[in-house]
């Protein structure tokens, strides 16, 4: 059997086979879905039963039950004065007391909110918009424009938004869901490239210093005994990974459809015998913030996902060749870990520049010139690309990005194998940049 | 079967090997000798391929040695070391897998390995679990398992107890009846006399000495004689024909330790020592190898 094919076997059965291995890939499904599942219990949550109950004592006539109730907010019309509804308000009947005095329509002042607990400022917003549009009503009102006239003033537009693509196909999408693949993906590689490189690592030092390294070169070429590390170590990676997407979808699949179910089952209760009210009722809960999890749902199907994963594998792969080849080459130089401090900074570092450019200013313009160059340059691109793709990159630029991406791989690994030959056979030595240049230079 | 040609090999600052000659014939155990430093391992990183030399050449049964060799030679470097967290049997076979053994055949020596070495309940041990001894034993298994053609030991006894070591030392005299070749290197001048047919001396880079045993021993007499003499009568000296190194009396005879002079013969010194006493017993002094490499190498250090 081919050499490379036996060592790879080796690097790849010994992790997988290993008790932290397996705790590592069930366990941390378990996470993201029991994560996934406190959030959209916590969204569910928050909608139905954190609604502020405000007493409205209204001086001014005119507002006397105007303000409606919906979403986070409940209004009741307090029978009595603003002493009386305070003291209501001390024995918990409700959160707020709101005092509307009577004012000048064109310069309201004096409208308070009393209460036990600090008013949020989205609860503030809320309540001077209501009121706001209710005196806008009123003015208009004034103005001699009828109840009808002002019903039919009131339209709802949604703008959707549809993104041209190369071959003229249009299709929805969403700037937010994009943002969060992007975000998601990006974290993802960086985690991953960084976790399996500096194991690529880990494994060339424990050869180097189990000294078992002399009996392998005497067996196998030291290039293939390092590709043989990098490819075994990618499978357990690529394993991982697909445990993880596997057992990830399916326990937040069912978390995510307990709370899609729990949400829409109680709006449907109100819905009137009109069936054209209640299409639009739906889409409006469809659309409305107020239900993420749906939301996130509806934005997923505008996104090809196919495509988004093979580009990611593809990102994935190759960004973890690119760098653990430079990790093996760390390895080899170094007697023990401590050592390799001064060599993982240049390795570490446009890691981490293309994580936090990725996550901030790619994420929010992913066709602007730094996004653009840090998706082409193969020390960045592995990450920076893989967050532009959920928002649709050209598909020249992705040609050319993964064209540089192979050829980066390909003279990262010529590098750190001439590295890797010399080093792995020195000895108690402390290894300098210089004295690397000098092995890269060696002729074999 | 093995030709080593005017190799050189430089490092960075230093000349490892230089132009450094030798023959190792089919079937023999060969000592390669010579102090820490002197290029031993450097030259064995060349026969192994781990390294290449700068100039020169090796020859592998009448060809240039090239990778289709790595499974014909068997190396247990001075430096041992295993994979500590992978099971013993396992380790082997991926080491002889490497070699070329297929599965089957390779489980199979294994376990002839174990019986024969009395480590049959090892299969499943972790390294890290294991003795350094016991370590050893393992290696050595892994390098001879898959019969090589040339086997190569950098100093195989240290670390062994007598008793294994004196079971290893066996199973390579085993081994080489059944027509491997050995190279070994080691410092040990007294598993040299008894394992080496012949041997090369290297020091600082430049091999100093090479040949059978035998016959390096035989060179290297210098016409030095025990005799034993009954009496305790003093021998007088005769300054031309022979000089007494030391002298020891003991209750009837004395022990002589003598150097001939080189015009002369041993039988002339006896006829003269016959007037004073009753010869008792005559032995030529031999050099060990351990006198041979300590005097080699100390003169051409003091050079």
């Amino acid at each position: 059997m081919n050499k490379i094919l036996l060592i790879i076997q080796r690097e790849y059965l010994t992790r997988v086979k290993k008790k932290s291995f397996i705790i590592m890939t069930f366990l941390t499904p378990l996470l993201i879905a029991g994560i996934y599942g406190l959030i959209g219990y916590f969204t569910y949550k928050g909608i139905k039963d954190t609604s502020d109950k405000i007493a409205v004592v209204s001086e001014n006539s005119s507002l006397q039950d105007q303000l409606l109730s919906g979403g986070n907010i409940s209004y009741s019309y307090f029978n009595g004065n603003l002493d009386k509804a305070k003291s209501a308000l001390k024995e918990n009947d409700f959160d707020y007391v709101l005092h509307i005095p009577e004012f000048n329509i064109n310069k309201p002042t004096n409208i308070q909110l009393f209460g036990y607990k600090q008013a949020s400022i989205t609860l503030e917003n809320r309540i001077s918009r209501d009121l706001e549009s209710l005196i806008k009503n009123q003015k208009l009102r004034l103005s001699g424009i009828s109840q009808s006239q002002l019903d039919a003033l009131s339209t709802d537009v949604d703008v959707e938004i549809i993104k041209i693509g190369d071959s003229g196909t249009e299709k929805g999408s969403s700037a937010g869901a994009s943002a969060i693949i992007g975000g998601s993906i990006g974290i993802f590689m960086f985690i991953f490239i960084m976790l399996y490189g500096v194991q690529v690592m880990r494994g060339v030092i424990e050869e180097k210093t189990n000294r078992i390294i002399e009996v392998m070169i005497s067996s196998v070429k030291p290039f293939q005994l390092m590709m043989g590390k990098i490819i075994g170590i990618g499978l357990v990676s690529l394993t991982q990974f697909l445990l993880w997407i596997i057992l990830t979808t399916s326990l937040s699949g069912v978390a995510v459809g307990i709370f899609a179910e729990k949400n829409k089952a109680k709006p449907k209760v109100e819905m009137s015998s009109n069936p054209e009210v209640n299409a639009q009722i739906q889409a409006e809960l469809d659309k409305s913030s107020a239900n993420p999890v749906l939301d996130i749902q509806k934005s997923l199907s505008g996104i090809p996902m196919g495509k988004i994963v093979t580009l990611f594998l593809f990102y994935f792969l190759f960004g973890y060749l690119f760098y653990s080849a430079l990790y093996a080459a760390i390895g080899s130089a170094v007697d023990n870990e401590t050592e390799t401090q001064q060599f993982m900074m240049p390795v570490m570092l446009p890691l981490f520049f293309s994580y936090f450019l990725s996550l901030t200013v790619v994420n929010n313009d992913p066709y602007g010139t730094l996004a653009y160059w840090l998706s082409i340059i193969p020390f960045t691109s592995p990450i920076a690309m893989a967050v532009r793709i959920p928002y649709g990159v050209p598909t020249w630029e992705l040609a050319l990005s993964m064209g540089l991406l192979i050829l980066g791989f390909i003279f990262t690994t010529w590098l750190a194998g001439r590295i890797y030959r010399v080093g792995i056979l020195m000895y108690g030595k402390k290894t300098t940049f210089k004295e690397l240049y000098k092995w890269i230079t060696y002729k074999s | 079967m093995l030709e080593i040609n005017n190799i050189v090999k430089q490092y960075a600052s230093h000349k490892a090997l230089d132009d450094v000659s030798m023959r190792i014939e089919r079937g023999k155990i060969f000592g390669l000798l010579g102090p820490n430093g002197a290029g031993k391992t450097s030259l064995i990183r060349i026969i192994t391929q781990i390294t290449a030399p700068d100039k020169g050449e090796v020859i592998f049964n009448g060809k240039r040695l090239n990778s289709d060799h790595i499974n014909q030679i068997g190396y247990l470097p001075e430096e041992r070391g295993l994979y500590k967290k992978m099971e013993i049997g396992e380790q082997i076979l991926y080491l002889s897998k490497l070699k070329g053994l297929s599965s089957a055949e390779a489980t199979k020596r294994i376990k002839y390995w174990f019986e024969k070495l009395d480590m049959k309940d090892w299969w499943s041990k972790k390294v890290e679990d294991l003795s350094k001894g016991m370590q050893q034993k393992v290696q050595f298994v892994a390098t001879v398992l898959h019969e090589p053609e040339l086997i190569i030991l950098d100093e195989p006894f240290s670390g062994f107890d007598p008793v294994n070591a004196d079971i290893i030392k066996n199973e390579i005299l085993e081994l080489n009846k059944k027509g491997s070749t050995f190279i070994f290197s080691t410092h040990r001048m007294e598993s040299v006399e008894e394992l080496c047919d012949n041997i090369a001396l290297i020091n600082k880079s430049k091999k100093i000495l090479d040949g059978s045993v035998k016959e390096i021993k035989q060179s290297y007499k210098n016409n030095t004689y025990w005799l034993s003499v009954t009496g305790n009568t003093s021998i007088s000296v005769k300054d031309d024909l022979f000089k007494i190194l030391s002298n020891e009396i003991q209750d009837d005879h004395q022990n002589l330790k003598i150097k001939v002079n080189s015009s002369h013969q041993i039988n002339e010194v006896l006829s003269h020592v016959m007037q004073h006493g009753q010869i008792q017993k005559l032995e030529e002094v031999i050099p060990t190898m351990n006198d041979i490499f300590i005097s080699k190498v100390k003169g051409e250090n003091h050079e």
